[in-house]
Formats: structure tokens, C-alpha cells, sequence
């Protein structure tokens, strides 16, 4: 045993009160301490995660009172996998934008620093916590910082961009609270695998109301169509970096909640047709809206949300294929849009627009950013050498295995709405003449940039080639999320259930 | 059970706790002002509370604290987990609240005015 | 119109939240038995604190009390942030209220016996009703009257920002320090005493009057930086 789960989310948090007092003495401090904790974040997580897959499930207790009584964290082979994917872009993430404002602003390059520093370990949280209340502290934690980084830069925009992300984010808020009360009402307890153990005791009609309010009061974070009317504003306002840490961390921790709130804590098996429903109406809509688009990260925010509707859409079949290839497409989702952002951001740099027609030929300027760009184009789009295919043919045997034609047409109508909408943006950098009077000015990127999206491209080409190097691990988790009844027995079996 | 032997008092309790829940998304949904939308937040998040708070209550009882002299009186003890929760709970709405507002500084520092109507560089 | 499609949306809202916490069958199934007799079984016999819902806050789930300084850590830091400004005039108010002799009188007089409140109330949370969050907040009324009436008294945002910081570290502290003692984090490892005393719960009182100071720290630093913001 090298650790222990809750470092996890204490360390972060020790750091975060402890930047302030460093900043005093050396102003870098406030930079190379969110790395050194997400570094030592990433390597931990990922030496429980190897130590979870030898052994077995590790559930950690809270001040020392058992799995009903206390809080739990359950570091599964699912969990332990989003935990050490969302670690790990946490700290490409921070490499990225090292040199943020540096020299320019301290006071607003450290608040950055702990607002980042923050959405990732409120990320974990969510993801490894086995209680339903703490879950809401958690979401609260990554909507508070998640609202001060929309905010960060003091344009126009930024500051209604947030507020509108922070009315929906709160209403939301409320809701999984009432849901929170309905449960507690009925069977007196927070904890996730004692919910799930005697929530076929509650009356259906209670149970599908705290279920309504649930999904509608993750939904916000997870994207889902009517309640994702903040991500386009809030992915185009906040700085570069952000955009990414939103589509690779916080959204992931949003559908992680969603999936375990449908399978575990209301123990529903077999397809699921609500969020089939959900995810096809989110990915349509997203995807021809990412078609009218003129900026870029309009357009790939509207693309994320797309393809999380995709992966509800494959989490809804509830087979284990289906989970799979939902599983292999939030790993590459996580990978590959924060590639798309970096280099997105620094091909419209010095643009004041930021808009998708001002791109023309930078190809031959910015060679390295625009090559980033087009990989990552490439595979998320789903051309076969790259990763993204791989998830998008999982889905379409998923959906093929159980005979739902509507969804491998709808799948594939969309892919080709995205080759459109992406290509055209690749047809610009690379055929189009450079024009001084239309055309952004090239920005060269830092080399800790070239360095973090030179890591993201690699994987993506390593996947792409061998996809069997991943498929074991999610094989294991797709296999820990159907199985209810043992994450029941691996919570409580450090304590007797409540009687009834 | 039927009805003579709920009580009246959590009837109340819940039904105001709906008022203020429907009150206060009134006001979201068709006040104009930011700060009145705010305001709006503030009185959901009071009738949630006040709901969380309803449910632990029972029949005659007494604050979940033990004085000495009645270290055994445990069974008539309303249910303290829900007030522990509603802590949690009003500190986040706080939170939210304080941070909503400064928002509302900046927005106003920009625009000049608190109309949500005048505000709209983005699509709502 | 929009007002009318509005009322009955919330109609409908409100029927169905009234069907479900307004049914008679709400109570009717109720489990009745679940964690709360053991908290309050629990609290006596081994945490030794009075006040139950203390020991739920700071133990039981004391882990959500450590997200909840976060969040007001976060809401403070996000405050700044969001205000920030180039150049900063410091001192500058932005709201001066004229306060009439009596006030200010009334406000210096009040003061120290506020603070006091407020110190007793969360350094006695674990025994009467109060702790850490309501003291703090005591605590920051009493700034925020004294910001009030008097046009020129400051506090020193850098101190507010290292006691908060010191508040919060030593809450983490604590809390592992229940690793190398107990087992798992935030553990009680100390004495829990007999019941009813002051110096009795263990960790819980030190973990309050760790968040009396935080909240009380980071509640001023609020007021104070929303003073001081010029529009």
C-alpha cells in the first residue's frame, strides 16, 4: 500500500490554504506547487489504481466510523480509472499553461493556480466518494471554481458568461438537493451502497421523483441538452486551458455520477431508455449546432457536449459492450479535446474574434500547432489510424450486438456532420492563402506547451495503433460498474446494514 | 395512517417550504433585475432548507444535545442529520451568493446597468 | 404572456412537490431507525460531546466540513479574483456611510462584547448550540459594524489571509494527523474526557475553533473587499 485514497482530495486542499502563505516568500512557489501536487497526485493515483486491479476494491473510512455511518471513499477499478485519467489531464493541463500571466499579474496567476488546483481535486471527489451529500459539497467545490475561472479574464463577456453558468449551476444545485431529501426521508441514510441495497424498499412514485431530480440536478455539470445552455458561453470566455479542464475533467466527473446515480443507487439494469433519449436529442442538437458556428471554441465546446451525449447514448444500452465503448470514448474524449484546445487556442491567439475564418493558412506557419490540431481533428472525427475510431466502432458494435438500427444510423449521420465541420476548419489552415489583412498573427508556442501537447498526441497516436493496450483496463471497469451487488458488499462489508 | 394523525405542523412546515421554493423561481424566471434573481436564489435555497429541516422532526421533540441529567433522553431527539446537512448547506449557499454578487459588481462596472435585458452580448 | 406560461409552469411544479411531501403516505414508510440512533448512541458513548449535531458536523462527516471550508475559501479567493483590479487603491472606500455620534459610540461599546459572543459561542460549540460557523459569523457582524461607522478603520487583508490560511492547513493537519495516530483521516486521537466538560470531544473542539477563526477570517475579508471595491 503506497497511500491512501483521501490524499487524494486532502492533499490538494492542504496545498491550496498553504499557496497563499508560499506566495509570500517566492512568487514561483505559486506555480510549481499546483504541478508538484498534481504530479504527485497522478503518480499515486495510478499506483493504487495498479494496486486496486491485483487486489481488489479499496474502501476508505473516514474518522474511523464504519461504511452506513461515516463517509467512504471506493477507490473500483472504474473509479480509480476516471481518477487517475482526470489526475493525469489535470497535470498535462498544468503544464500547459505554466507560464500563465507570468510576470504580468501574481495576484491573478495564483488565484488561477488554486481555482485549477481546485476543479481537479473537486473532480475526484466526485468521482470517489460513496456518499450522496458529500457528492453535492463536491459538485459545489468544482461549480465554485468552476464559475471564478469563467470569470477570470475582465472582458465584457466573462462576467455574463459565469452568471449564467452560475443560475443554471445553482438551480441545479437545489434540485439534487431535493433529491438528496426525498432519499433521506425514506430510507434515513447518505450512503451510496446503503441507498442501493434498500431502494427497492421506497415507494416507485418517491423513487422516480428523487430520480427526475436528480438527473436534473447533475445534468448541469454532465452537459445534457436542456441544461447545457452555459457550456458554449463559458468555454469561449474562460482562458484556453480552462476550456480543456472542462471538457476532459469536470464533465467526465458529471456523466461519472450520472451513470453510477442510474446503475448503482437506483439499481436499474438492462437498457436504459431515458438516457438514450437524453444523449441522441444532446448529440443531434449539439452537432448541428456545432455546424453553424464561426468561432473555434464555440465549435468545439459544442462538439464536446456532442460527444457526451454520445457516450449516454452507449452508457443507456447497459450491456457491457455498451458500458465498454462509453467508457473508451470518455478516455479518448479526455485525451483528445484537451489536445484541440491547446493548439485551437494558440492558432487563434491574437485574434480579438477568435473566429474560424481568420485561420487561413496558418498551416505553414505554425507548423507543429496546426499538425496537433489536424491529429486531433482526425481522431475525433473517427479516421482509423487514430484512437477515436476505436471508440466509435466499439459503439457501433454495442449498438449492432443489441440490434439498435436507429442508433448506429443516427451515429453515423453525425460523424460525417462532424468530418464537415472539423474539415472545414482543416481546409482553412492548410489550403487557404495566408492573408495579412484577414488572418490572425502567428503565435509561437511556449515549449512547455509543445510539451504537453506533443504527450496528448503520442497517446493518441499509441492508442490509435494499439488499442489492446487499453481495452483490459476497461474491460475491468465496465465489468465494476454493472456489478451492483458487489459494490454493495465491498462498502458494507466493513460493517453490518441497517435493519430494517 | 390517515389524516387526523399527521401533524398539522409539518404540514405547515412543508407546504411553506414549497411556497418559497415556487416563490423564489418566480422571481428567476421573470425578474428583470440581477439582484432580484439573486434574491431569488436566496429564498430557494431558504424553502430547501427549510424542507431538509422538516424532515427531521418528530412528535414532541427536543434539540438533539444532551444535558447533564438527561444523558438517556435520545429516543425523544429530533433527528440531528438533517440539521448537520442544512449547515452544509446554507454555508455553500452562502458561498454561491457571495460570489454571484461579485459578478454582479463587474457586470454593472461594464454595462452601467442591473437590467438583464441590456445585458445580452451573449445569447440567454 | 411569458408571465402567465410562467405561473402555470410553476403550477405544475408545485403540484408535483406537493404530491410527494404533502401525501399521507410520505411518513406512512419511513425508516425511521437509520443512522440517527446510532449518532446519537454514539456521541455519548464515545465521542463524549454534548451536542450532537456538533459531533455529526466535525466527525461523523467531518469530511464535509473540510469541503465546506473549501467552498467558502473558494468563494473568497473567487471574490478577489473576480474584482481584481490593476491598480488598487487601498483604503479607498467605495460606500462611505455617514454614522451619526451614536452609532459610533454604540459601535465601539458593542464591539468587544460581540467579538466576546462570538469566541464564546464557537469555543463552546461541542456543548451548546453554535460552533465554529455560527461564532465566525458573530465575529465578522461585529467587523462589519465597526466598517460601518467608522469611515477610516482597515484591517489588514494580509493578516486576515494568513490566519485564514493557517486555520485551514491545521484543520488538513489534524486530519492526518488522525492517519499517523488512529488509522483514517480525521480520527479522533485525543482524550475524549467526560461528558459536559469544556475540554472534553476529543479533536471536535480544536477542529471548530480552527473553523470559528477560518470563517470569521474569510467572512470579513469578503465584506471588506466588497467596501473597498470601487465601481
Amino acid at each position: 500500500m503506497v497511500g491512501s485514497p483521501v490524499l487524494l482530495i486532502a492533499i490538494p486542499l492542504l496545498a491550496a490554504f498553504l499557496i497563499p502563505l508560499l506566495g509570500i516568500f517566492w512568487k514561483e512557489l505559486v506555480r510549481i506547487i499546483p504541478g508538484l501536487v498534481l504530479g504527485y497526485l497522478t503518480i499515486l493515483s495510478a499506483s493504487l489504481y495498479i494496486d486496486v486491479l491485483n487486489t481488489g476494491t479499496i474502501v476508505e473510512t473516514i474518522a474511523g466510523w464504519r461504511a452506513p455511518w461515516g463517509i467512504n471513499l471506493v477507490f473500483s477499478p472504474l473509479t480509480g480509472f476516471l481518477a487517475t485519467l482526470m489526475t493525469f489531464i489535470g497535470f498535462i493541463i498544468w503544464l500547459y499553461s505554466y507560464r500563465f500571466k507570468r510576470n504580468v499579474e501574481f495576484e491573478a496567476a495564483k488565484k488561477y493556480f488554486i481555482f485549477l488546483m481546485l476543479l481537479v481535486a473537486g473532480s475526484i471527489g466526485i468521482v470517489i466518494t460513496g456518499d450522496i451529500f458529500n457528492q453535492f459539497v463536491f459538485i459545489e467545490i468544482v461549480g465554485i471554481s468552476a464559475y471564478a475561472l469563467t470569470a477570470f479574464y475582465t472582458g465584457r463577456n466573462s462576467a455574463e458568461a459565469a452568471f449564467k453558468y452560475l443560475i443554471m449551476g445553482s438551480l441545479s444545485a437545489s434540485a439534487l438537493l431535493i433529491a438528496i431529501i426525498l432519499i433521506y426521508s425514506q430510507l434515513g441514510t447518505l450512503n451510496m451502497a446503503e441507498i442501493a441495497a434498500n431502494i427497492h424498499n421506497m415507494p416507485p412514485q418517491y423513487r422516480v421523483t428523487a430520480m427526475i431530480f436528480f438527473i436534473i440536478g447533475i445534468g448541469v455539470e454532465a452537459e445534457i441538452f436542456p441544461l447545457n445552455g452555459w457550456a458554449p458561453d463559458a468555454y469561449t470566455e474562460a482562458p484556453g486551458p480552462v476550456g480543456s479542464a472542462f471538457a476532459g475533467i469536470v464533465v467526465k466527473a458529471g456523466i461519472y455520477a450520472m451513470v453510477r446515480m442510474m446503475f448503482t443507487l437506483f439499481d436499474i439494469s438492462g437498457p436504459m431508455q431515458i438516457l438514450i433519449i437524453i444523449g441522441m436529442i444532446t448529440l443531434v442538437v449539439a452537432e448541428t449546432s456545432a455546424l453553424r458556428q464561426v468561432q473555434l471554441k464555440r465549435m468545439l465546446a459544442y462538439s464536446s457536449i456532442g460527444q457526451m451525449g454520445l457516450v449516454l447514448v452507449a452508457f443507456g444500452m447497459g450491456t457491457k459492450a455498451g458500458v465498454f465503448a462509453a467508457l473508451f470514448l470518455m478516455l479518448n474524449h479526455a485525451i483528445i479535446k484537451p489536445l484541440l484546445f491547446f493548439s485551437g487556442s494558440y492558432l487563434v491567439f491574437n485574434s480579438k474574434e477568435k473566429n474560424i475564418s481568420e485561420m487561413s493558412g496558418l498551416g505553414k506557419l505554425m507548423p507543429f500547432t496546426a499538425a496537433f490540431f489536424a491529429l486531433g481533428s482526425f481522431a475525433i472525427v473517427g479516421l482509423p489510424p487514430f484512437a477515436g475510431f476505436w471508440s466509435k466502432l466499439s459503439v457501433l458494435t454495442a449498438a449492432a450486438n443489441d440490434g439498435l438500427l436507429l442508433i448506429i444510423a443516427i451515429v453515423l449521420l453525425v460523424s460525417i456532420v462532424e468530418i464537415v465541420y472539423y474539415f472545414r476548419v482543416i481546409n482553412r489552415i492548410y489550403f487557404f492563402k495566408f492573408d495579412k489583412a484577414t488572418s490572425v498573427v502567428p503565435h509561437k508556442p511556449r515549449v512547455n506547451a509543445l510539451i504537453a501537447m506533443a504527450i496528448l498526441a503520442i497517446l493518441i497516436l499509441v492508442i490509435g495503433f494499439y488499442p489492446d493496450s487499453v481495452s483490459e483496463i476497461l474491460n475491468r471497469a465496465s465489468e465494476d460498474l454493472l456489478n451492483t451487488p458487489d459494490y454493495i458488499k465491498n462498502v458494507l462489508s466493513t460493517g453490518q446494514s441497517l435493519t430494517y | 395512517m390517515n389524516i387526523e394523525n399527521i401533524e398539522i405542523i409539518r404540514i405547515g412546515v412543508y407546504a411553506t417550504s414549497i411556497l418559497l421554493i415556487l416563490i423564489g423561481l418566480y422571481a428567476v424566471l421573470t425578474k428583470k433585475s440581477l439582484i432580484k434573481i439573486i434574491i431569488g436564489l436566496s429564498i430557494i435555497d431558504g424553502g430547501i432548507h427549510l424542507l431538509l429541516i422538516g424532515i427531521g422532526y418528530i412528535k414532541n421533540g427536543t434539540a438533539p444535545i444532551f444535558s447533564p441529567g438527561f444523558e438517556n433522553a435520545s429516543a425523544q431527539m429530533v433527528d440531528p442529520v438533517p440539521q448537520a446537512l442544512v449547515l452544509t448547506a446554507i454555508v455553500i449557499g452562502f458561498g454561491v451568493t457571495a460570489v454571484a454578487l461579485a459578478l454582479i459588481i463587474r457586470l454593472y462596472r461594464h454595462h452601467n446597468t442591473l437590467k438583464i435585458d441590456e445585458i445580452k452580448n451573449l445569447k440567454w | 404572456m411569458k408571465k402567465t406560461i410562467v405561473i402555470l409552469l410553476l403550477a405544475a411544479f408545485g403540484y408535483f412537490l406537493a404530491i410527494t411531501f404533502l401525501d399521507p403516505d410520505f411518513e406512512k414508510d419511513r425508516n425511521r431507525n437509520g443512522v440517527k440512533n446510532v449518532y446519537l448512541e454514539k456521541t455519548v458513548s464515545e465521542l463524549k460531546t454534548a451536542n450532537t449535531v456538533t459531533a455529526i458536523v466535525v466527525n461523523f462527516r467531518g469530511f464535509d466540513t473540510l469541503g465546506e471550508v473549501t467552498v467558502l475559501f473558494l468563494a473568497a479567493s473567487a471574490l478577489g479574483s473576480i474584482l481584481f483590479k490593476k491598480r488598487h487603491h487601498v483604503g479607498e472606500r467605495s460606500i462611505t456611510l455617514p454614522a451619526s455620534s451614536i452609532v459610533s459610540t454604540g459601535a465601539k461599546l458593542l464591539f468587544p462584547a460581540i467579538i466576546l459572543l462570538g469566541v464564546y459561542v464557537f469555543v463552546h460549540g461541542h456543548l451548546t448550540p453554535g460552533g465554529g460557523f455560527q461564532g465566525g459569523t458573530i465575529i465578522a457582524t461585529g467587523f462589519l459594524l465597526m466598517l460601518i461607522s467608522y469611515r477610516n478603520f482597515s484591517i489588514s487583508h494580509n493578516i486576515l489571509s494568513v490566519i485564514e490560511s493557517l486555520a485551514g492547513i491545521l484543520f488538513v493537519v489534524i486530519g492526518l494527523m488522525g492517519f499517523i495516530n488512529g488509522g483514517t483521516f480525521l480520527q479522533n486521537f485525543m482524550p475524549t474526557g467526560t461528558l459536559n466538560n469544556l475540554f472534553s470531544g476529543g479533536i471536535i473542539p480544536i477542529i471548530y475553533i480552527l473553523v470559528g477563526f477560518k470563517v470569521a477570517t474569510e467572512l470579513t475579508g469578503l465584506i471588506y473587499t466588497i467596501l473597498h471595491e470601487k465601481g
